[in-house]
């Protein structure tokens, strides 16, 4: 049972660096007002990528999405990443859970 | 104002219907007083697990510790779900002997792990969506708002109190064995939503596959992106777009309560 324990925790860690090591393309995401800025993302589809979700705040902001499975959240000022699966050519909605009435947006996979 | 509203009493609501519940059981089933204590010691406890997790959320910046904080929040999502589960079946088992107090000694030791089961889960309701809070206030009073901070806050926290005291009563007036009936439903689709929330962020870190996304589409019928969408998501599980291995999941979920469930006639 340890000895799981310690493959699977050793095999997170290989798997979170790998992701780092290689050059994937990066989108950058802002955050700001409760406003999401671009609202629409054109990403390549069937590939890996990595967003930069920065907030500018003044407010914390939740990036969220059921449909991608994502939350992260962001404090103001605060500046995180994450790395997205090959996704299929479609468009995918995203939004702040913190400001749900204004930061509405989406990531077009082509 | 509006939304500072909406958005501490969602993410209070949680923890709030949890206390509630397990309150409402407590006054039903336990006389001895034990258990509210663990339930108040649990909760405090949530509170300060929430500002830690607050101040850890605050401080994250690289992939590698955004990565960890992951982990650990599908970690929290795992065992809160898992306890929920494990405490309604030993609510289930328990219940009738608690209050009948035939068996002293087999009681009181139930009693103890019980009691710490309580504390454990009310600690992890509180601390999970309360650290979510904490930035969110925390973002507030950086914008300099702080009348739309008082006012919308403190509103959404007495609302999500009001509705959770509003539940616990109206289940509160049941006989007993339909209060633990319902308490009992209202937990497990509570956990249920848990799992699913795990192994969907599981799918999304890359941990796990999912094997087929989306098996069907709903969202025509109830759109999960939208508020009211959103909560019953949050609360019940419901995706509008499930990949299979979450489907499974939540499938296997329910078939495991239903065999625990048999097994643990009270």
């Amino acid at each position: 049972m340890k000895h799981t324990l310690h493959s699977v925790v050793f095999g997170l860690f290989l798997a979170s660096t790998a992701a780092i090591a290689d050059d994937m393309p990066t989108f950058r995401l802002l955050m700001k007002d409760g406003r999401i800025l671009p609202e629409t993302l054109e990403v390549p589809a069937n590939t890996r990528f990595r967003l930069e979700v920065k907030n500018e705040g003044p407010g914390a902001t939740e990036f969220e999405s059921l449909e991608l499975k994502k939350e992260l959240v962001l404090a103001p000022g605060v500046t995180r990443t994450t790395v997205f699966a090959p996704m299929k050519p479609g468009t995918y909605k995203f939004f702040d859970d913190f400001h749900p009435e204004t930061g509405q947006g989406r990531i077009v996979a082509k | 104002m509006g939304n500072a509203f909406f958005v501490v009493w969602r993410e209070s609501l949680e923890a709030f219907l949890i206390a509630g519940i397990l309150y409402a059981w407590l006054q039903g089933n336990d006389s001895s007083g034990k258990g509210k204590r663990a339930l108040y010691i649990g909760l405090a406890a949530g509170v300060g697990l929430a500002l830690l997790l607050g101040w850890a959320l605050l401080t994250v910046q690289d992939e590698l510790t955004g990565n960890a904080l992951e982990a650990f929040q599908i970690g929290t999502l795992l065992v809160a779900a898992g306890l929920i589960t494990q405490m309604v079946l030993w609510m289930r088992k328990n219940g009738r002997q608690m209050k009948a107090r035939l068996h002293a000694d087999l009681a009181a030791a139930a009693e103890k792990s019980g009691f710490f089961g309580v504390a454990v889960v009310a600690a992890l309701a509180v601390a999970r969506e309360g650290a979510e809070t904490v930035i969110f206030l925390y973002g507030m009073s950086q914008e300099g708002d702080y009348s739309a901070l008082i006012g919308g806050a403190l509103a959404g926290f007495a609302a999500a109190g009001a509705t959770a005291w509003l539940a616990a009563k109206s289940l509160a007036r049941l006989n007993i064995a339909l209060l633990l009936r319902l308490s009992s439903i209202l937990l497990l689709v509570l956990a249920s939503a848990l799992f699913v929330a795990a192994i969907d962020r599981l799918i999304g870190a890359g941990w796990l596959t999912p094997m087929l996304d989306p098996v069907w589409d709903t969202s025509l019928l109830i759109d999960d992106t939208t508020k009211a969408g959103k909560l019953l998501a949050d609360f019940s599980g419901y995706r509008a777009r499930p990949a299979l291995t979450t489907l499974l999941a939540w499938a296997g979920y329910w078939l495991l309560v239903v065999i625990g469930y048999r097994r643990t006639r009270p």
